[in-house]
């Protein structure tokens, strides 16, 4: 009987609370930390096991996947994301959460760490911002982004100009 | 809603649909495309240019296929273009700056 009541209170409370408008929905309100530790632990945890299954190709460093994901990351990733020298953006600071700076993040040599690359470019991630670019893209043009991904940090402005540009040479 | 209203709603939404797609296609972003800055890389430090690093296998196939193009273009302009050559050029360094580090490179 008092469980009963105890769950009942719960759900007006929680129910009230949804409609009362007072949950700050500003993307410059930042989570509490419990509530980012969930958020995150739910969303790796998801990911992780969604992407467990995911066979990556074995030529993610021929200069063809390069030279196609370089083109498609600087029309579609780098500014949230951004590139050799360039340390912010309108949009790298106004998200939230704050997209990773893949200029500054390697993605580890491992399966694991490409497989999850690979199927957060394919499916993105709910009321982050991060788009499911697998609605327009097939898989061998996500897995180029994802090899481009793995040698960014590495890349002077110089060398990401070269590898990204898709016109003509001058 | 007559069959004729039907058919016009959704050959509109279809037309929609597809133009969302094709907005993804790589051949769309050639409108604001970049060109490769390949003069860059002459002033680059040759000595550490390694051609077994997959950036710089990039780089250059992007300069050298870059530079061909740019040679086609120009050929045909002037009536010049010939098949066997156009071939012969896309696997050799066409223009001075590809050429020269391409040189170096081989050198090291």
């Amino acid at each position: 009987m008092r469980t009963g009541i105890l769950i009942a209170l719960v759900l007006v409370g929680t129910g009230f609370f949804i409609f009362s408008g007072l949950y700050p929905m500003g993307a410059d309100r930042p989570h509490y930390r419990v509530t980012t530790w969930m958020l995150e632990t739910l969303r790796e945890r998801s990911i992780a096991r969604a992407s467990s299954d995911i066979q990556v190709p074995k030529d993610l460093d021929s200069p063809e996947r390069l030279l196609s994901g370089g083109a498609d990351y600087n029309d579609m990733c780098a500014q949230c994301h951004l590139s050799p020298g360039v340390e912010s953006s309108d949009l790298s600071e106004g998200l939230y959460p704050a997209p990773p700076n893949l200029n500054k993040q390697l993605i580890a040599d491992s399966n694991q760490a490409l497989a999850r690359s690979f199927w957060i470019i394919k499916h993105g991630i709910k009321a982050s911002g991060m788009p499911a670019w697998g609605a327009g893209h097939d898989d061998e043009r996500i897995w180029s982004m994802v090899a481009f991904m793995q040698r960014l940090a590495d890349l002077s402005p110089t060398q990401y100009q070269i590898l990204t540009a898709r016109g003509a040479a001058h | 809603m007559n069959l004729v209203k039907k058919l016009a709603l959704m050959s509109s939404a279809a037309f929609l649909l597809s133009v969302s797609v094709q907005a993804h296609e790589a051949a769309e972003h050639m409108k604001d495309a970049q060109s490769p800055d390949c003069a860059a890389m002459a002033e680059m430090d040759h000595e550490k240019m390694d051609m077994n690093d997959p950036v710089m296998a990039a780089m250059m196939k992007q300069c050298m296929a870059s530079d061909a193009h740019g040679e086609v273009a120009a050929g045909d302009a002037h009536g010049e273009h010939d098949d066997a050559a156009h071939a012969e050029h896309s696997h050799e360094a066409a223009t001075p700056v590809t050429a020269a580090v391409l040189e170096e490179v081989h050198q090291h």
